[in-house]
């Protein structure tokens, strides 16, 4: 492991709100003096300031000017957590593009101008598509590849933050993270928890395919790692569980997770032809070529391929270690919805 | 005594008993409330403003040492919305508010509506809760809030009421007096044997003020400790009017699915927390209440229903004009006059 900095006491969080978010203030709250957080809602401060005083909140859009000086009106020495992005657009596509690129360049220069001390930015597995055989691993080598408006949007974004470091603007630090799980889950994911409880989730093919995903608590401790590690400016991780799992391991976890938290679990796996998912990305593409966008189609068109990992170099340059696995971070899961009286 | 106690809801059927409590003690009296309160007691400072203003709220909590919370959208309101506004992200500005004014006590009035139909009975402390309507999830998640505030250094104590009557409680209620007192047939679901809890509003205010007085971080369910079955309670109030009206019985599947209709269809006054749980028993074990707060409630739950139904007949004809909370207010019976015609 390699020296660390000291982390400021000032932290700024974009997308604050969202899964991680929720996750990474709740684990700077207690630490920072101060946690500045970006919501989108003005509906969202109280919910995050109420997490301990040292979290203020700035409503707003990232796409707007005005906000982001706001976010960094008298700041002093911070690091900034960009964590601000749309997966699943409303209906079209152009959104990906002017949040997650046109949010991400205007973070990066008020970043620079508030002399901010580190940019950790959150891209994902997307822009590098699916792994060409089952059994390669992406690393930090791999080409990209961009998978569809998504993975082109988030591979922009990347562009932008390295050229950034290039120019000696910012000791910029990507983190790649695939999949997440986890607390303060959107409805979405509650959703495939209650597909997959009534044995109604279908799987594409076989289910051997192999897929990384990231504990939102293990992320969290790499993007901690992250801001401190002196090995990692310039650099871009990917960050994840310790190995990838096989789709129907992912499932079978879920199932575990649920029988262990008491709930009442269906063992029946339907399972669909492999052409559904071939057929579900040929759909998913030839809309969004014309800017349109359905989810469903999309994640079906998805789950199919193998999107899996290797973790060695954040192990090594940040120091990162995953400390939870899929069943003990699927039944925290599970226990922050059963607390909140959501319907599994 | 001498504290400053900050009441929001303040106004409403509760609140205005609660403030009333306060003011009893020797406290100092501040009522944070959208509406003005009926009863104008001279020592009640009035702040006017909506849970949901940020500013508004903040300004209230200043110089205050107690606040005892309870701004919330009813059942009656059936507005996913508003019960995420004001129950939920209210309680959050109220939350944050207190913290930062330095606030010493919070005392949350929450709802047995967080716990939906129980799988068994008495329901404890310790009854995980699952609530089965948009009003109780919402009253859950503000419940989650408390904790959180709890985490960051906030004393907030969770009071969780059964069903609250008492003089001046009408809302739904308004229609069952309404149909007793003109000698109407009143209707339980299925034979009526669920076990149903109501609380005196004033047996609620003292444990509320009692857990304003306690230090540190608590949750209570409250509830009559006198009660008996659907049945035997409406039966002991037909008995007393002395109307001619006599309770009968429903069938269970239909009678739900006809209120569900006719509340959706907005002819008749139902909330799905009404017809889910109508039929069911809940009813709370209250001994944490009893000897934590040595609180002992005063009223059984004929006692207080008839005493709602009493206050009701000798203001009935000054209920049509006024305009106040869901809970003060008769509701509109609607089509359920249908049901008064029948034979």
């Amino acid at each position: 492991m390699t020296p660390d900095s000291e982390a400021p006491g000032v932290a700024v969080v974009t997308g604050a709100a969202g899964w991680l978010g929720q996750n990474l203030v709740r684990a700077l709250a207690g630490e920072r003096e101060r946690v500045r957080c970006l919501v989108h809602v003005a509906e969202q401060a109280p919910l995050l300031e109420i997490v301990g005083p040292s979290v203020e909140t700035v409503v707003g859009d990232v796409r707007d000017p005005a906000t982001v000086d706001r976010l960094f009106d008298a700041l002093g020495p911070a690091t900034v957590f960009n964590s601000a992005g749309v997966i699943h657009p409303e209906g079209r596509t152009r959104e990906l593009f002017d949040v997650n690129v046109g949010g991400t360049q205007l973070v990066l220069d008020r970043a620079r101008r508030a002399g901010v001390t580190r940019f950790v930015h959150v891209s994902s597995n997307s822009p590098f598509g699916a792994n060409p055989t089952p059994d390669e691993r992406f690393t930090e080598d791999s080409p990209y590849n961009p998978y569809l408006a998504y993975g082109q949007s988030k591979m922009e974004a990347e562009q932008l933050v390295r050229r950034s470091y290039d120019r000696g603007d910012l000791a910029t630090v990507i983190i790649r993270a695939p999949w997440f799980y986890g607390p303060f889950q959107p409805a979405r994911q509650t959703r495939f928890f209650s597909t997959v409880r009534r044995g109604m989730f279908p799987i594409p093919g076989p289910g051997t395919n192999r897929r990384s995903l990231s504990y939102t608590g293990n992320l969290v401790d790499g993007l901690l790692r992250a801001e401190v590690a002196d090995a990692a400016p310039g650099g871009a991780y990917w960050v994840a569980d310790a190995e990838p799992y096989e789709l129907r391991e992912v499932i079978q976890g879920v199932r575990d997770a649920l029988a262990a938290e008491g709930f009442t679990v269906s063992q029946r796996q339907p399972h669909l032809p492999a052409s559904v998912g071939n057929a579900a990305a040929a759909l998913d593409a030839f809309l969004q070529g014309r800017g349109l966008y359905l989810q469903a189609v999309h994640v079906l068109g998805e789950i199919k391929d193998t999107i899996a990992c290797d973790i060695s170099k954040a192990r090594a340059d940040l120091g990162y270690e995953p400390k939870t696995g899929l069943v003990e971070g699927m039944r925290a899961s599970v226990r922050w919805c059963v607390e909140r009286g959501e319907r599994i | 005594m001498g504290r400053s106690i900050l009441v929001t809801g303040g106004s409403g059927y509760f609140g205005e008993i609660l403030a009333g409590g306060a003011v009893a003690n020797g406290d100092r009296v501040r009522v944070f409330d959208v509406n003005p309160p009926a009863g104008t007691a001279a020592s009640v400072e009035f702040v006017q403003g909506d849970v949901r203003d940020r500013d508004a709220v903040r300004a209230a909590c200043d110089g205050v040492d107690v606040v005892l919370h309870n701004v919330a959208q009813v059942p009656l309101a059936r507005d996913r919305e508003l019960f995420w506004s004001v129950n939920v992200v209210g309680t959050a500005n109220l939350l944050v508010a207190a913290r930062d004014a330095g606030v010493g006590k919070v005392v949350h009035t929450s709802s047995s509506a967080v716990f939906g139909i129980p799988d068994s009975n008495p329901v404890t402390e310790k009854t995980p809760c699952r609530p089965l309507e948009s009003y109780g999830r919402a009253k859950l998640e503000a419940e989650v809030l408390c904790r959180e505030a709890v985490a960051s250094g906030l004393d907030v104590t969770i009071i969780r009421p059964r069903t609250i009557l008492g003089h001046g409680r009408l809302g739904i209620f308004g229609v069952l007096f309404e149909f007793v007192a003109d000698g109407a047939p009143v209707y339980v679901l299925g034979a009526g044997e669920n076990r149903y809890q109501f609380v005196h509003a004033a047996d609620l205010a003292d444990a509320c003020l009692r857990a304003a007085a306690r230090e540190g971080p608590a949750v209570y369910n409250v509830g009559a400790t006198e009660f008996g079955t659907m049945r035997e309670t409406l039966q002991a109030l037909v008995d007393h009017a002395a109307t001619g009206s006599q309770v009968r019985s429903l069938p269970v599947a239909p009678a739900a699915a006809a209120m569900k209709v006719l509340a959706t269809m907005g002819v008749a006054p139902f909330a799905p927390y009404h017809w889910l749980l109508y039929g069911e028993s809940l009813w709370f074990d209250v001994t944490r209440a009893r000897t934590e707060l040595k609180w002992e409630p005063a009223h059984s739950n004929t006692s207080m229903l008839i005493e709602s139904y009493e206050w009701f007949l000798a203001h009935r004809h000054e209920l049509e004009s006024a305009n106040r909370s869901h809970h003060q207010s008769p509701v509109r019976p609607g089509l359920l006059r249908v049901l008064k015609r029948l034979p």
